[in-house]
């Protein structure tokens, strides 16, 4: 069963930026499903709508077969979010932010009480419960914010870049944590990132977002699969030396050419380079380099999106984690 | 409304835990007493005859706590707004709005929670004024409906000021337009009233404006009854009209807040 189903979701932001672009989506009920995308490629503002925190500009969605626009108070009974943003507040201790979030959903106190010291639990917080926030280090923050959006125990829980500005043992840490918390709860959890790892460790299905925009869904190993072996590009001295090198591999089909590189989608570059260099060393050609990209997300975004996918981007973004790691470093 | 007291018991746990603003915020009273008291003292030199002036204060710190007592909570009400954009600059708003909670209660509660704090803070202004020399005196036959009275008066001042500021904040995005809007109308409104100076020292124009003032409404009405504390039918009548106007006043303020910020709120 679907849990979520958009239909034509798209939201414009001032000055025409089409921030989603008709956007459909099928999000069955019970996985970990990957919004993957270079950062500003709609990914925030998909779960912004999908959690109600802003109104699309046209289309809609139906989450748990609420409609996110006219029932919008009954979709934020039974989500949790974890924006990307630090939003715990620093005045206050670990456990009176947890308490506050539960109020919010009117969960009984005693109820509250025992589900937080569980999720504490979880996250390896309970020492730090009682320390004001302000004092966190960066991860223990970040664990924070993902067990205040679960004190309510919503049945589907939105993870908005849960581990950027995190270092690389903390990240998969987070991941354990988010494993765990899917596997012992058996809810649905919606995660975006613009890390390849982290979609690809945790997603069971994923939809990579371009300019607002689906460019394609799938497990991690169909999408890796439909890429179909790896990709080959070789970069030349010369436009002249690779249109020669193109008549001379004239069984090769290359599926991108530009003014100095060509790429190839091969079955296996360990049997097919050699059967590419002797051909080419016999006319005198010396290609610059050959780079072997074997499958993993990063060459299906590639492959679809006809581009690395940045590491950077986006104005709004990167403002967004500076003003988070000035935080953090505090 | 749902949300309401966990995000206002928030406010005040932040308010009492950041030992700057806390004492500041309790000092700003003493201050305030002491300065205008004698700085803007206009019975110097007129003997006698001052307490004409006065309309029959014996000092003019009794003349002016009323003035003092409703500024203090027009200056601190003017901020209640700011936490909204700060709520809003580092993504807790998000939270909130993904929240089944009343949109409005985000609002409410900062404006219920300056509106504490500014009780307080006038709490501190009276005992201020009793303490310093030459300082409050009041009528021998001022009774508890007087201190009611002026509780509910504070409350409503503090509530319409606070709530015009958040109001301001719920789509604005930056703390300088805040400060920007503060500075400009902070000043005008605390001169162009009745707070610090009766009506017949006015310019007639300023005069004219003062009486449509909220903050001349409620310096008048603390003032009759510091002054007068048993009030005779005229001063009654004065009372009463201030209060009326201001009571009406807040309300609708009160029901804009509302309609505006269950549907205008915005990350």
């Amino acid at each position: 069963m679907n849990i979520i189903e958009t239909e034509n979701l798209t939201k414009i932001y001032k000055g025409n930026i089409r921030a989603v672009d008709n956007l459909n989506l099928q999000i069955e009920e019970g996985s970990i499903y990957g919004l993957l995308g270079p950062n500003g490629a709609g990914k925030s503002t998909t779960i912004k709508m999908l959690t109600t925190v802003i109104k699309p500009t046209s289309g809609t969605a139906r989450v748990a077969g609420l409609d996110i626009i006219k029932q919008s108070m009954e979709v934020r009974r039974i989500i949790g979010l974890v924006p990307q943003d630090l939003t715990t507040d620093e005045d206050l201790k670990g456990i009176e932010n947890l308490m506050m979030v539960a109020k919010f959903y009117d969960v009984p106190t005693a109820k509250a009480r025992e589900n937080i010291d569980r999720l504490l639990k979880l996250v390896d917080l309970q020492d730090a419960a009682k320390r004001l926030v302000g004092q966190y280090s960066g991860g223990m923050r970040k664990r924070l914010e993902l067990i205040a959006g679960l004190v309510h125990e919503p049945k589907i829980l939105f993870l908005d870049e849960p581990t950027l500005g995190l270092d690389v043992q903390t990240r998969s840490l987070m991941w354990d944590y988010i494993k765990n918390i899917q596997e012992t709860k058996n809810i649905t959890i919606i995660l975006t990132s613009h890390y390849l790892e982290e979609v690809d460790a945790l997603s069971d299905k994923l939809s990579i977002i371009n300019r607002g925009k689906l460019i394609v869904s799938g497990t991690p190993a169909e999408l890796k699969n439909n890429v179909g072996g790896d990709i080959l590009t070789m970069s030349f001295r010369s436009a002249e030396d690779m249109n020669k090198s193109l008549e001379i591999l004239s069984n090769f089909q290359p599926t991108k050419v530009t003014e100095k590189t060509a790429r190839f989608k091969v079955k296996s570059s360990e049997v097919v380079l050699p059967e590419i260099i002797e051909p080419l060393k016999r006319n005198g050609i010396e290609p610059l380099r050959y780079q072997v990209d074997k499958p993993s997300l990063d060459t299906v975004f590639m492959d679809y999106v006809g581009r690395a996918l940045p590491e950077e981007e986006g104005e709004g973004d990167s403002r967004k984690m500076m003003m988070n790691l000035r935080r953090l470093r505090r | 409304m749902s949300g309401l007291l966990p995000l206002t018991s928030r406010e005040i746990k932040k308010w009492y835990r950041n030992p700057t603003f806390f004492i500041v915020g309790l000092l700003q009273p003493f201050f305030w007493i002491a300065l205008f008291g004698s700085a803007f003292d206009i019975t110097r030199g007129f003997g006698a005859a001052g307490r004409l002036i006065l309309q029959g204060a014996p000092n003019y710190i009794t003349f002016i706590i009323g003035g003092v007592a409703t500024t203090t909570a027009l200056f601190t009400g003017m901020f209640s707004g700011m936490n909204i954009i700060w709520d809003r600059r580092l993504g807790t708003l998000g939270r909130f709005l993904s929240s089944p909670i009343h949109r409005s209660s985000i609002v409410f509660s900062k404006i219920i929670s300056a509106t504490i704090r500014i009780l307080v803070q006038i709490l501190i202004l009276f005992i201020a004024a009793l303490l310093i020399p030459n300082g409050l005196e009041i009528a021998s036959s001022f009774s508890a409906f007087d201190v009611i009275l002026i509780i509910v008066t504070v409350t409503l001042v503090s509530t319409l000021f606070s709530s015009i500021f958040s109001v301001i904040a719920i789509r604005v995005t930056r703390q300088e337009t805040i400060m920007g809007i503060v500075n400009l109308v902070n000043l005008p409104l605390m001169f162009a009233s009745f707070a610090l100076f009766p009506k017949q020292l006015m310019a007639p124009w300023l005069a004219d404006i003062a009486q449509y003032n909220p903050v001349s409404w409620s310096a008048t009405i603390m003032r009759t009854v510091i002054i007068n504390g048993s009030l005779n039918a005229s001063q009654l009548s004065t009372v009463l009209n201030n209060f009326i106007a201001l009571f009406i006043v807040t309300v609708v303020v009160i029901v804009i807040t509302y309609v505006l910020s269950e549907s205008e709120i915005r990350q």
